[in-house]
């Protein structure tokens, strides 16, 4: 039986960036917060110091700041035709555990969607027809525009203290930002980080051919910043180890800088680390949620937090198995097509790219952050006709030194033996001379890619792990072909001694090499509760109660990295909550 | 225009005999020093030790702040030079410390902030 807290007015089911956000929101407003995380709490002092930090074996391959998956997995398969089986090491994607969440080892690529990602289904229909979407690809709109969304894009980036350059301030294209971005209200709060040689070099020949590179935004300050929460971020100091690893310069936006100082001090909120949460308690005839249930991770004990409210700001798999674990909402199926939890799951298509080698140059690729890269949009998304393509969405396409970190980055020409007395010379010339342009491409929804329970594995608490059917799609290889061939017209321009093959897109997904902790949908926002989780300010549909952040709540995911939209959402729920919400409790959209 | 080496001389001349202790900008020094301040706060999770009364201080000589065994073994006086020396280049004065910065060039830059860290108590 579990012991009964006090209870409280809102819980937080994780504390990374969302459940930070929301706990320094609705302490603001006057509420008594519980912040709940399954895994320790850190310190930057204590966990992010140098020399510790910068160790490439604990932080990449031992994977000290991932979840365990000997705790917590989900199981895969390709199609359901197949049985799945459990993921016993995370390699594709890498969900965060511990106080800071996924952001005590983001890279720092910091986005806004396009205003037509915003609007995805309707804006293809209106440029090219309702047939142009294939019957299976089950895209949808966000419930809100771009421009509804701005000023909390703005405010986060206010946290983050983010470094770029604009490209469309209020409505004034900018030359060398990205001329494709919807109107920001502001500019970067600091300037872009100082472009790497390679960098240079792409945004040269990228200009040549008629495009519009840029330098890649970032949440590395590139200079001393006091943020939102008036908390100091120090300036990058390009070490080359940002993802994967906590930052020892304070400059890596995280909510260890920029929020939970604040928090901690602040008697309305209580931090409880090592606590996770295995249900919510929901009352199905009140469409309420009482609080939620955890187990304390030392003892084994087992607690009910009560709350008036509840949000679940937990990685996308562990608000999809909150759901399904508790009985909220109807579980998607794909024959019927019918349910909406673990519907629209999306991932990122990468490991895209083109690896040049320049006898002639020396690029230094142990100095970077994510931010020393140049990237260009005119392939992304809609920024392009797709009239007789016969594919949809699109990538962005980079060139940049961010991580030449000596175990993992070896680039060697093609043709070189994997080990051996030949590959270690290979490698030792050609550390200083490779330079790869990467591409991102948009991932959109398809109706056989859900999450449903798996009917065979569980996790350590006893309950059903999350059952992963996901592949790719022919729209996605058409994708990343089509924009290769615009990646391979720049590399060949760019004049390298030699070239390595183009890295596509071929065979089932493979869920081994890394690729993207960029998890999307399975929660999904939408105007209609047949096809969505939640409303447009982040509701339940299911629990007015219940707010469901982060990228699961993402109807299908564009080119660009999902964190910054992922904080703007935090914020834009957050002002619903305080500002409507709690003064009137109760459906904020009736469908 | 003037020629380049009368510019390269005149500063030389300035260099020479101008007192950088006079010529130090201590406002400057406060806006350099935010990069510093980054990390060196009073609050009790800061990532540096605090630089209040930094000037004339023993090294490693705060109690509640974990240095590394390279700067406890350090044993300096944060005298101008010695300070000097550590912000133009960290790892060359202290080897192996575990401070993340890898210095500041201007000669000027650095005596402004040291002229800052002066008045800092």
């Amino acid at each position: 039986m579990a012991t009964r807290l006090k209870e409280v007015d809102a819980v937080m089911v994780g504390m990374g960036w969302t459940g930070s956000i929301l706990a320094r929101e609705l302490t603001k407003a006057g509420l008594t917060v519980v912040g709940l995380e399954r895994g320790e709490d850190l310190t930057p002092r204590e966990n992010f110091a140098l020399p510790a930090v910068r160790d490439e074996l604990r932080y990449s391959y031992r994977l000290e700041l991932i979840q365990d998956p000997a705790l917590e997995t989900v199981t895969f398969r390709h199609r359901p035709s197949e049985s799945a089986l459990p993921m016993r090491r995370f390699g594709s994607f890498l969900p965060g555990n511990s106080v800071g969440g996924a952001a005590n080892h983001w890279g720092g690529q910091h986005w806004r969607y396009l205003p037509s990602d915003h609007l995805t289904r309707s804006h293809i229909v209106e440029r090219y027809g309702a047939k142009a979407i294939p019957d299976d690809m089950t895209i949808q709109d966000w419930a809100m525009t771009y421009d509804e969304l701005e000023p909390h894009y703005d405010k986060f980036d206010k946290l983050c203290g983010v470094s770029g350059k604009a490209g469309n301030l209020r409505g004034q294209k900018i030359e060398g930002g990205n001329v494709f971005e919807g109107p920001r209200s502001n500019e970067y709060p600091t300037p872009p980080l100082i472009m790497c040689e390679s960098g240079l070099m792409f945004a040269k020949v990228a200009k040549e051919l008629g495009y519009h590179p840029f330098p890649q935004p970032a949440s590395n300050a590139s200079r001393a910043y006091t943020n939102s929460e008036g908390l100091t971020l120090g300036g990058c100091q390009y070490c080359g180890f940002c993802e994967r690893n906590g930052c020892e310069a304070n400059a890596k936006a995280g909510p260890h800088v920029c929020v939970l100082p604040v928090l901690r001090a602040d008697p309305k909120f209580t931090l409880r680390a090592r606590a996770w949460v295995s249900r919510l308690s929901y009352d199905k005839a009140a469409k309420k949620v009482t609080g939620v249930v955890f187990t304390d991770t030392r003892t084994g004990e087992e607690y009910e937090q009560p709350a008036g409210l509840v949000v679940l700001s937990a990685y996308v798999f562990g608000n999809i198995s909150l759901l399904l674990n508790s009985g909220i909402g109807e579980p998607y199926d794909p024959v019927t097509q019918k349910g909406v939890v673990g519907r629209n799951y999306c991932y990122q298509l990468s490991r895209l790219g083109v690896t040049l080698f320049f006898e002639d140059k020396v690029f230094n690729p142990f100095m970077g952050s994510p931010g020393t890269q140049m990237v260009m949009d005119d392939f992304d998304g809609d920024n392009f006709d797709h009239g007789g393509l016969g594919f949809l969405g699109g990538c962005k396409i980079q060139l940049g030194h961010a991580d030449g970190r000596p175990i993992s980055y070896r680039p060697v020409p093609p043709g070189t033996p994997r080990w051996g007395s030949t590959w270690k010379k290979a490698t030792a010339k050609w550390y200083q001379h490779a330079a790869r342009i990467t591409l991102s491409g948009s991932n959109y929804a398809s109706r056989y890619n859900y999450i449903d329970l798996d009917p065979t594995y569980k996790d350590q608490l006893g309950r059903p792990l999350l059952r992963m059917t996901y592949n790719f799609v022919e729209n996605d290889y058409k994708v990343a072909d089509y924009c290769m061939e615009v990646a391979l017209k720049i590399a060949r321009a760019m004049n390298p001694t030699m070239m390595g093959p183009p890295g596509l897109r071929r065979g089932d997904y493979n869920t081994v090499p890394y690729q993207s902790t960029h998890n999307t949908g399975g929660t999904i926002i939408g105007h209609d509760p047949k096809t969505s989780v939640v409303n447009r300010y982040l509701q339940a549909w299911d629990a007015d109660n219940l707010f469901i952040m982060g990228a699961s709540t993402f109807p299908q995911q564009p080119a660009y990295n999902p964190t910054g939209p992922v904080g703007a959402l935090a914020y834009w729920s957050a002002d619903a909550i305080v500002t409507k919400y709690l003064k009137s409790p109760g459906p904020l959209v009736h469908a | 225009m003037m020629h380049p080496s009368i510019v390269g001389a005149a500063a030389l001349l300035l260099a020479l005999s101008a007192n950088p202790a006079a010529a130090a900008d201590v406002e400057h020094g406060k806006v350099l020093y935010q990069t510093c301040a980054a990390c060196h706060t009073e609050r009790p999770d800061a990532l540096g030790p605090s630089l209040k009364g930094v000037v004339g201080r023993q090294s490693a000589a705060l109690e509640d702040f974990r240095y590394s065994n390279p700067m406890r073994r350090a044993n300096l006086v944060w005298d101008e030079n010695n300070l000097r020396a550590y912000i133009q280049d960290p790892q060359a004065k202290v080897k192996g410390n575990r401070m993340p910065y890898g210095g500041l060039t201007d000669a000027k830059d650095v005596d402004d902030i040291i002229a800052y860290l002066k008045v800092l108590k």
